[in-house]
């Protein structure tokens, strides 16, 4: 696999029609297989549902973080669907014990977060170890609500918290895949990408279980705050810019749209500072 | 060269955005080897056939079309010349006269357009009168393109509408495609088929005014899926009208409500 190659393909897909990205990505491999892992591990597509049959079958989030072979693990009851051999498993990943503990907090609190907020969909949080003495670690946050075929929105929260130092690093790279389409001859559709990047003074004499709350909260509120301003950014993107674009190639009330168009660059500006 | 790879490159290119093909041409070359050069350029070349794409033929825009498709060259009514492509680089080359041009009715036609595209069209507008398949046929194509790679977006929109003058009958679609790729790709599309009736000297304002219609219908369309779609996603704050109290007491807000599984 070469840089230029990958490269390459990542600019292809970011050109090419996103609602039919799961398609683009398949062709792309076709063409290239040496890219395949590269690829299935950097691109966000949609995500996938799943029934947990070991807790009472809930739907749980599906991503390539959370997949081993062609089964995915459920942060409701840590194992994997469908079941792998006992074989297969000895080499399946799992969180560590705390990490673990960790990862259920989250979930909790996550699935509180998806009630308040998307008053529906799904949610799952999957947790991993960086290094086996440290506290480090890293996960996603997943969220779903809605169907492709109406209307539908996707978050990727891919996380990394790190100690550097006297302070803990929490670096959030967020996608949202929007994808919109009420008539069936207008789609509004895609995705937009952000990364952000806080850091806390890392507290000292807590308990384990006091750590991961602190945690919890720390990334609770970040990954809040990211979903507001990227819903704004959605908002202004997806219908003021795309209004805006159009205005461009037709208009019949040509004067009124140049200075709209003025004042909503401003906007977009505005945002993009974020 | 496998039909499978050629049918790929295919897809690819038909699907990509009328102001991106030269980036996805080389993104394409980079993947896979100068091999696929000769099956690249087919698929551009049927690409501008079917998007109706304008070429720089001699300083003039000029649509290309299988309607003015000669051989392997193009015809060009309003300057009388036959000329070739390069399709990647959109130039006519290898220029011929030849002494056919409009009809009287057709250059009727085409004045009105360019009256009419002037004022409703800010973008790089080209537009057509070809023959149809059969005589009392003319073809009418506009296309308006905005190309702001800088900005990171470009915008393709085109009209075809087939006409025939004894029956009055004109039937044709839109289609309307933006596309806006900065950190991210949304893409918007948008196509409509249309019927009406109409006369050679009422054409250009029969045409006019559905676009008008249809320019109404997409800000209408816009509202809609901003007022109806995206706000039933992911509400802007919750009931509670402030942000979340995360910690240990975050298990507060399940009190007193039903904490059943919600339905996606």
């Amino acid at each position: 696999m070469s840089t230029e190659a990958f490269d390459a393909a990542l600019d292809i897909l970011r050109r090419l029609d996103p609602t039919k990205i799961e398609k683009n990505l398949a062709q792309l491999i076709q063409l290239e297989p040496s890219l395949a892992e590269d690829l299935l591990a950097s691109v966000d597509t949609p995500l996938q549902i799943k029934k947990d049959p070991n807790a009472s079958q809930r739907e749980f989030l599906c991503c390539d973080y959370n997949r081993d072979i062609d089964s995915h693990r459920s942060p409701w009851s840590n194992q994997y669907v469908p079941a792998l051999s006992t074989e297969e498993l000895e080499e399946s990943p799992f969180p560590s014990e705390s990490v673990r503990k960790l990862e259920v907090l989250a979930n909790d609190s996550f699935d509180i977060y998806r009630d308040l907020y998307y008053e529906g969909g799904v949610s799952s949080v999957y947790l991993w170890d960086l290094g086996d003495n440290s506290s480090d670690f890293a996960g996603v946050v997943l969220l779903k609500k809605g169907d492709k075929s109406l209307s539908s929105w996707d978050g990727i929260h891919i996380i990394e918290v790190l100690q550097e130092g006297s302070e803990v690093v929490y670096r959030i790279t967020t996608t949202i895949i929007l994808h919109l389409g009420a008539a069936r001859k207008m789609t509004l559709s895609g995705n937009l990408t952000r990364q952000t990047e806080k850091s806390f003074p890392a507290p000292s004499k807590l308990s384990e279980d006091q750590l991961h709350v602190w945690h919890i909260s720390n990334l609770g509120s970040l990954v809040e705050t990211i979903e507001s301003q990227m819903r704004n950014l959605l908002e202004v993107v997806y219908f003021d810019k795309t209004r805006d674009i159009y205005h461009e190639l037709r208009d019949s009330s040509s004067q009124t749209s140049s200075q709209n168009k003025t004042a909503h660059e401003e906007v977009i500006k505005g945002l993009q500072g974020m | 060269m496998t039909s499978a790879f050629d049918s790929i490159i295919c897809d690819i290119i038909s699907s990509a955005p009328s102001g991106e093909i030269k980036e996805i041409y080389n993104d394409l070359k980079a993947l896979t080897g100068n091999k696929s050069n000769d099956s690249i350029l087919e698929a551009i070349t049927a690409y501008n056939i079917e998007n109706c794409i304008p070429v720089n033929v001699d300083g003039e825009k000029v649509i290309i079309s299988k309607y003015n498709k000669e051989g392997s060259k193009f015809f060009s009514p309003v300057t009388s010349t036959l000329f070739s492509v390069n399709h990647l680089d959109r130039v006519g080359l290898d220029l011929e006269k030849t002494d056919r041009s409009l009809t009287e009715e057709q250059q009727g036609i085409y004045d009105d357009l360019l009256k009419y595209t002037k004022n409703s069209f800010p973008g790089d507008v080209t537009f057509a009168v070809y023959p149809g398949a059969v005589e009392s046929e003319f073809v009418i194509i506009i296309v308006s393109t905005k190309y702001s790679p800088g900005n990171y977006w470009n915008g393709h929109w085109k009209s075809e509408y087939v006409f025939n003058v004894n029956s009055g009958s004109l039937a044709g679609d839109v289609d309307v495609s933006v596309h806006y790729f900065e950190d991210g790709n949304v893409s918007f599309k948008f196509s409509k088929d249309i019927t009406s009736e109409a006369s050679p000297s009422s054409v250009v304002t029969v045409i006019r005014e559905l676009e008008n219609e249809l320019e109404k219908e997409m800000n209408a369309s816009f509202t809609n899926l901003n007022e109806k779609e995206f706000k039933l996603l992911r509400r802007r704050l919750p009931v509670t009208r402030s942000k979340i109290n995360w910690g240990k007491g975050i298990g507060n807000y399940r009190l007193g409500k039903d904490s059943s599984q919600s339905q996606i």
